[in-house]
């Protein structure tokens, strides 16, 4: 037979739990909007008697002894959550390329302005207006004006290329040292945190959100990988040992960032032509770990700042998307180019040997190969006479090459800059080597194409980002749908366990009742 | 989506907020579109489009260019013609005055006075060869900054030869009457194997004054240029004596001047039939402008119409989803509990 007060126990672990309950709920409504909050269950296990074992068994009816709250876990699906992070990593990825992008499409942009393309037209026009009258000094400067505006344009080009270099490098420093490694260190504190009450037996889910939105957070940066080994403390107790990782899907190649409360920061360094990412490891030699990155925002940083283009060496495994260092190299290719062309034809006493009447140098004077878009400038010999190009070819005297005035107002060698400028260049990559010939056309051609190539670049990205964007909301989505709080259903939680409450106290009042009935009326 | 997939209040939000977005980053491209009248603002909203641009821009450039040698290469040929018409009219007057002291009746005075009236026209022959614009001498080809005819003892020299050392159908000739200026007005402009510019691609608009007096000397050995025919007359009647045979000279001189002056006639025809082929280009490439003109706007402008008419469905849909959302995000099971 049980005892009296069994019933009263019962009564009373039934109001505790629908408390329970209803604190659970109060606390989930109170984080509807909270950031990475996942909505939180208390289990409420069904209270059996231990079984009377006895010697002469009689048998008894038995009854549960109520329930009981054992704890609070959240609903959070770790499946949904791995899924979320790596295209977390593609769309973050893609969103990078397409801000760089665009600030390196702005600089040669022409649809509302006038950049490069535009002053190549001017020049042409102009040497056209300086062919009909080709001994005028006027004309003659203000055709040497128009080429200085054409090298300054040249110029700018290639310093705006080096500012969005340096504004995206000085990001990438700030993302590795604020996010990766602040992040890094937070979870590796989290983690020893959450161990410590886990040994306790405490269930901390608010450490878990917490843990939860780092992760995600470093998701978009990098391509991570999050594993948990389960570590035995006790005889009942198992706890999870987790640990990020940088796994490369490519190669399988991956490196340890977190392990327990283990971590490791990285550093960045920049050569000036390009820059890798060194894994410090304490009592160990940095490792290159550059490559190691395929996803996330770090990567469309390592795309922009060290992308090569079709100049990528394979052999070094250097990056080939078109980045920063793959437009600095075409726009040098094509001062090296335009200077060559133009040196050449303006030095028409001796075509072998161009270095006798240059019409453009670098800053030093230098020509051939030496020239790049930052330093091409009209040679000092042009600023100082505007007469210094050579309007023809035709000496007054057959034998002496010395003097090419001999017939003055003829314009033949203006023509021969203005065919220059309309017919296909062959424009190489190594200059002098025909096989590196990345592209044949005009000057115009090459410019547009540069202007083509970035701008597909963008539009291919948006592409990318949006769908990347639309399957990662989907999967925010079912995570959401699964973690989320909706007030609908803590609405009737709450007042179904109100109603449970409501019972339990009316089933205390019963059973006070039957006991004062016992004591009170019972043998009167 | 899953029918029985629960939805949560965050998840009506986010949704909701992004559909807002999404509604009003297209309101805003269409009203940007509607404000500046162009399709793109940069190369990568519509690429292909901006790439076809950029080749019309550079092609309308370029038929400007050509425009402009047309005009200049128009303006020279006027004062050319101009000029000519004043040596033509010289050497009207010359044949009358010729004529005039041809005629056995007039006395050794009065052919006196012709023969000064004869070297006065032939002064005035020699400026009009050497006339200038913008310090241009027009008649000299290549030779622009120098004056293209001289007279070293008596003999007329061209850009520095002498005309009589010039036979016919020799390469001197040649290379003296085929150097004139030239423009490229877009034939396809092209240098031959020795690098030097192809003339059939360019345009010739300048006269050499060569082709103009004539050269070489003639069948006795006298100059058989319009300069020098008109001294050696003047000479002829300035003699003493005036016998047949100083008349037969004088024929043969006359004869020979004649023929000289029905070549400087040729030229005006030259010139004339240029002229024409300058008209004819200005046409087509005001026509080519034209054109090109109407595919820009077609390739860089909007249609108007249909753009202001999206702009107004975008704006109507934008403001019913406003309205919409209130109403969907606030009820719940909350609002009717009591």
């Amino acid at each position: 037979m049980s005892s009296t007060f069994l019933a009263f126990n019962v009564a009373s672990r039934a109001m505790e739990a629908s408390q329970a309950t209803i604190n659970v709920t109060g606390n989930n409504i109170a984080n509807i909007n909270t950031e990475g909050y996942s909505r939180q269950r208390v289990d409420i296990n069904a209270i059996t008697s231990g079984g009377g074992i006895q010697k002469y068994a009689a048998p008894q009816i038995s009854t549960g002894m109520g329930a009981k709250a054992v704890g609070t876990s959240q609903m959070r699906d770790p499946f949904l959550d791995a899924r979320f992070r790596s295209q977390n990593a593609e769309a973050s990825q893609y969103d990078k390329m397409i801000t760089g992008l665009s600030d390196l499409e702005n600089i040669f942009d022409e649809a509302q302005t006038d950049g490069l393309q535009t002053e190549l037209s001017n020049f042409i026009d102009t040497l056209q207006t300086f062919s009909e009258t080709p001994t005028s000094v006027d004309i003659a400067q203000v055709t040497r004006t128009e080429a200085q505006k054409v090298t300054q344009m040249m110029n700018m080009y290639a310093n705006q290329i080096k500012d969005v270099r340096k504004q995206q490098v000085d990001d990438l420093t700030v993302v590795v040292s604020n996010d990766v490694n602040a992040a890094v260190k937070s979870i590796a504190n989290l983690n020893d945190q959450i161990r410590t009450e886990e040994i306790y037996g405490n269930i901390p889910n608010d450490l878990y959100d917490q843990r939860n939105s780092l992760i995600d957070d470093l998701s978009g940066i990098a391509n991570i990988k999050v594993n948990r080994t389960p570590e035995k403390i006790s005889e009942d107790l198992t706890v999870d040992r987790l640990s990020i990782s940088l796994v490369d899907k490519n190669t399988g190649n991956s490196i340890g960032l977190v392990d327990n409360d283990k971590y490791n920061t990285v550093e960045l360094v920049d050569t000036g032509d390009k820059v890798e990412l060194f894994l410090k490891e304490t009592g160990s030699v940095d490792k290159d770990i550059t490559n190691l990155f395929s996803d996330g925002s770090v990567k469309g940083y390592l795309n922009l700042i060290n992308g090569n283009g079709s100049f990528a060496d394979p052999s070094i495994k250097e990056n080939d998307s078109k980045g920063i260092p793959y437009y600095q190299k075409t726009m040098d290719i094509f001062a090296s180019k335009f200077a060559e062309v133009f040196n050449k034809i303006n030095s028409i006493v001796d075509p072998a040997d161009p270095a006798l009447k240059p019409l453009f140098t670098n800053t030093t004077g230098g020509i051939g190969s030496t020239i790049t878009a930052a330093n091409i400038q009209v040679s000092q010999a042009w600023l100082d006479n505007p007469s210094y190009i050579s309007t023809t070819n035709n000496p007054s005297d057959p034998t002496d090459l010395l003097d090419p005035t001999g017939t003055p107002g003829s314009a033949d060698n203006v023509l021969r800059m203005i065919s220059t400028m309309n017919v296909d260049q062959e424009f190489e990559g190594v200059p002098g080597d025909p096989l590196t010939t990345t592209f044949k056309g005009t000057f115009n051609e090459y410019m547009t194409g540069i202007l083509g190539d970035v701008s597909m670049d963008v539009e291919l990205n948006t592409n990318f980002a949006s769908t990347s964007k639309n399957v990662l909301d989907s999967v925010s989505t079912s995570r959401e749908s699964v973690s989320g709080v909706n007030l609908n259903e803590e609405g009737t939680n709450l007042m179904a366990y109100q109603k449970v409450y409501n019972a339990a106290i009316r089933y205390f009042n019963v059973l006070d009742e039957n006991l004062n009935t016992i004591i009170n009326t019972m043998g009167q | 989506m899953d029918i029985t997939m629960r939805i949560t209040y965050k998840m009506m939000t986010t949704k909701y907020t992004t559909n807002l977005n999404n509604m009003s980053s297209e309101l805003d491209k269409l009203n940007t579109q509607v404000a500046s009248g162009r399709k793109f603002a940069k190369t990568s909203d519509d690429t292909s489009s901006a790439i076809k641009a950029y080749q019309i821009r550079r092609n309308m450039a370029k038929v400007e260019g050509y425009q402009n040698n047309v005009d200049h290469a128009k303006d020279f040929l006027t004062n050319s013609e101009t000029n000519l018409n004043d040596i033509n009219a010289t050497l009207s007057d010359a044949t009358v005055k010729i004529q005039e002291g041809k005629n056995g009746t007039q006395s050794s005075d009065s052919r006196k006075i012709i023969a000064n009236e004869l070297r006065v026209m032939q002064n005035q022959l020699l400026d009009t060869l050497n006339s200038s614009v913008s310090d241009t001498y027009i008649y000299g080809g290549s030779n622009t900054g120098e004056k293209p005819f001289t007279v070293e003892s008596g003999k007329l020299f061209y850009n520095g030869v002498d005309l009589d050392t010039i036979a016919d159908g020799s390469d001197e000739l040649k290379k003296l009457s085929a150097d004139s200026l030239y423009v490229d007005v877009g034939l396809g402009l092209s240098f031959d194997s020795t690098g030097a510019v192809n003339r059939n691609s360019v345009f010739n608009y300048s006269i050499p004054g060569i082709n103009i007096v004539g050269n070489g000397k003639t069948a006795d050995g006298g100059s058989n240029n319009l300069y020098s025919l008109l001294g050696d007359i003047a000479t002829q009647f300035e003699s003493a004596s005036f016998s047949s045979d100083t008349s037969d000279t004088i024929d043969k001189l006359f004869g020979q001047f004649q023929t000289a002056s029905s070549k400087a006639n040729q030229v005006t025809t030259e010139i004339g039939s240029k002229t024409n082929y300058l008209d004819f280009m200005t046409d087509r490439y005001d026509a080519q402008s034209l054109n090109m003109q109407a595919r820009q706007t077609d390739v860089e402008g909007i249609d108007a119409a249909y753009t202001y008419i999206a702009f107004q469905t975008q704006k109507v849909a934008y403001q019913a989803a406003l309205q919409m959302g209130t109403s969907i995000i606030q009820s719940s099971v909350f609002d009717y509990m009591s």
